[in-house]
């Protein structure tokens, strides 16, 4: 391995290690709160409702529930991670050696996607064992996955990078994102909202998000596939020039 | 503390360059909120040197110490560490510094283990011989019983005596200590002088920031003042002591910073 690598694995197992000493909170908890949105949207609600677009409703929730998962887990992560850091000014000993803005972006954007990874993981694998899930674009589904669990890695970046207190992650969670997961059709399909709320919905860039990873599982979306792909993909692109100019500039990391 | 370390040089100088550990030529830092904490900063500290850079509070050591590690961005003026520009070529730059900040800035999630291969790793130690550093720098420092508990655990010490360790990880050839004595009980204190002036002997360049004048006066060969953001007057204890017409150090500093009535010489005439 060149200096480089080291450098590198180390910035990723410093992110990784830490989640996993708290796997009760940053594992155990969002898995646990998946399975009662299966138990709760499944078994209770679902058994008042026969179809939606010919899926049972319960296999039409799980893939937004999968998706979620890794985007809440890969957003929390990351923002927590660097804010508790900056607290401690534990940051410095990562700023301080010859680590590259790219190498410490990677690495602490790295963190948060494996984490939602392996939540996302864990439930696709515990839901598959409940339900019939199919798997009917694999190409699409871990192409949508990896990169919705890039955006949202990334977005956690930003707000860690940009907050001064725990409350600044605990707004942009709660007041913007989980808005957003929720109303963008996680639970429900768009088409069955009564106007102007079916277009509010498309407006949200989630929507489009949750519609590639149904149809990587189910094979039915209500949006492009393509153009959802290439918007994405685009916003994650831009979403990474942002953090990586932050880095190189020292944004609220360095004085 | 039992430790033989083995210095390696992390960095080679640049080529061509005279081997100062540290040339700051001009050095300005200026805040977004407009303060100015470095106002032109001039400063020479060769290789092998026993360095001190003491100041009143406020008046830009921290903020210099930031500037050679990445912490801060320097507005304007360079710094080159062993030839290395600081900025251009932080790598390099970076990679012969070891920095025991002023704050204890451990993190809580990590064990005393894990505090010092990460941050052998980040400095692209292999695998192999970080584990024989941290083990070998845990056994100097008595920190080896406590290596596998996290450092949320660890007294002020103790705490203290791991920052120098993760400092001396990488085997840096240029140590900066930032106020490394704030705080910890006499023993400790004559412990640390103990163990840098072995290191400094051994070829580490060494730059030490200190609220206690007989601190630098015992370690430094020599010293700088610093106030305002400028570099006032440098030179061995004795020399200092001699721009300012006084006997010691101590009055030296007093003069510097406008308090000379505190002068002990004053305060024995004052009571008798």
């Amino acid at each position: 391995m060149t200096a480089a690598q080291i450098r590198f694995t180390s910035l990723l197992r410093r992110e990784c290690s830490r989640f996993m000493k708290i796997k009760r909170q940053t594992v155990g908890a969002p898995l646990l709160e998946t399975f009662l949105y299966i138990s709760v949207f499944g078994a209770a609600l679902g058994s008042r409702i026969s179809t939606l677009h010919g899926y049972d409703y319960v296999v039409f929730v799980v893939p937004g529930l999968i998706m979620m998962a890794w985007a809440i887990n890969a957003f929390s992560n990351n923002a927590s991670s660097i804010l508790q850091q900056k607290f401690q000014r534990a940051i410095d000993d990562q700023l301080s050696s010859p680590a590259s803005p790219l190498e410490l972006l990677l690495a602490f954007s790295l963190g948060g996607f494996l984490r939602g990874g392996l939540i996302a993981t864990l439930t696709f694998g515990a839901a598959s064992l409940l339900v019939d899930l199919p798997v009917d674009h694999p190409l699409v589904l871990v192409t949508a996955l990896f990169l919705v669990g890039f955006f949202f890695s990334q977005l956690g970046v930003l707000i860690g990078v940009r907050a001064e207190q725990f409350d600044d992650v605990s707004f942009a969670q709660t007041f913007v994102l989980q808005p957003l997961i929720f109303l963008g059709g996680v639970f429900y399909s768009s088409s069955l909202l009564p106007q102007p709320y079916e277009t509010l919905t498309h407006l949200n860039p989630v929507y489009y998000m949750i519609n590639l990873v149904r149809y990587g599982f189910l094979g039915y979306t209500e949006a492009s596939v393509a153009l959802s792909l290439s918007l994405l993909a685009l916003a994650v692109g831009a979403l990474f020039a942002v953090n990586l100019r932050l880095f190189r500039t020292g944004y609220k990391l360095r004085s | 503390m039992a430790f033989e370390p083995q210095h390696r040089p992390a960095t080679p100088p640049a080529q061509g360059s005279d081997a100062a550990a540290l040339q700051i030529t001009g050095l300005v830092k200026e805040y977004p909120t407009g303060t100015r904490a470095l106002q032109g900063v001039d400063l020479r500290i060769a290789d092998g040197q026993f360095f001190g850079l003491l100041g009143p509070n406020g008046a830009g050591k921290s903020t210099l110490i930031h500037c050679t590690t990445g912490l801060a961005t320097p507005t304007s003026g360079s710094i080159a560490v062993f030839g290395h520009d600081a900025v251009a070529n932080y790598g390099q730059a970076r990679a012969a510094v070891g920095l025991a900040p002023q704050d204890l800035n451990l993190d809580h999630f990590l064990t005393l283990e894990e505090t010092l291969d990460f941050h052998g790793g980040y400095f692209g130690m292999r695998k192999k011989d970080r584990r024989e550093r941290a083990a070998e720098l845990l056994e100097a420092f008595s920190l080896t019983a406590k290596r596998h508990d996290r450092t949320r655990t660890l007294s002020g010490g103790m705490k203290r005596r791991l920052i120098l360790a993760r400092a001396l990880m990488h085997r840096p050839r240029f140590l900066i200590l930032d106020e490394p004595t704030a705080g910890v009980d006499v023993e400790l204190r004559l412990e640390l002088w103990h163990y840098v002036q072995r290191i400094n002997a051994e070829g580490t360049t060494i730059l030490l920031t200190t609220h206690y004048l007989e601190e630098a006066e015992q370690l430094c060969s020599r010293i700088a003042f610093i106030n305002h953001g400028q570099i006032v007057a440098e030179g061995t204890s004795a020399e200092l002591a001699a721009t300012y017409e006084v006997e010691t150090l101590e009055d030296a500093y007093l003069e510097l910073v406008g308090r000379k009535e505190l002068s002990r010489g004053m305060v024995s005439e004052v009571s008798s």
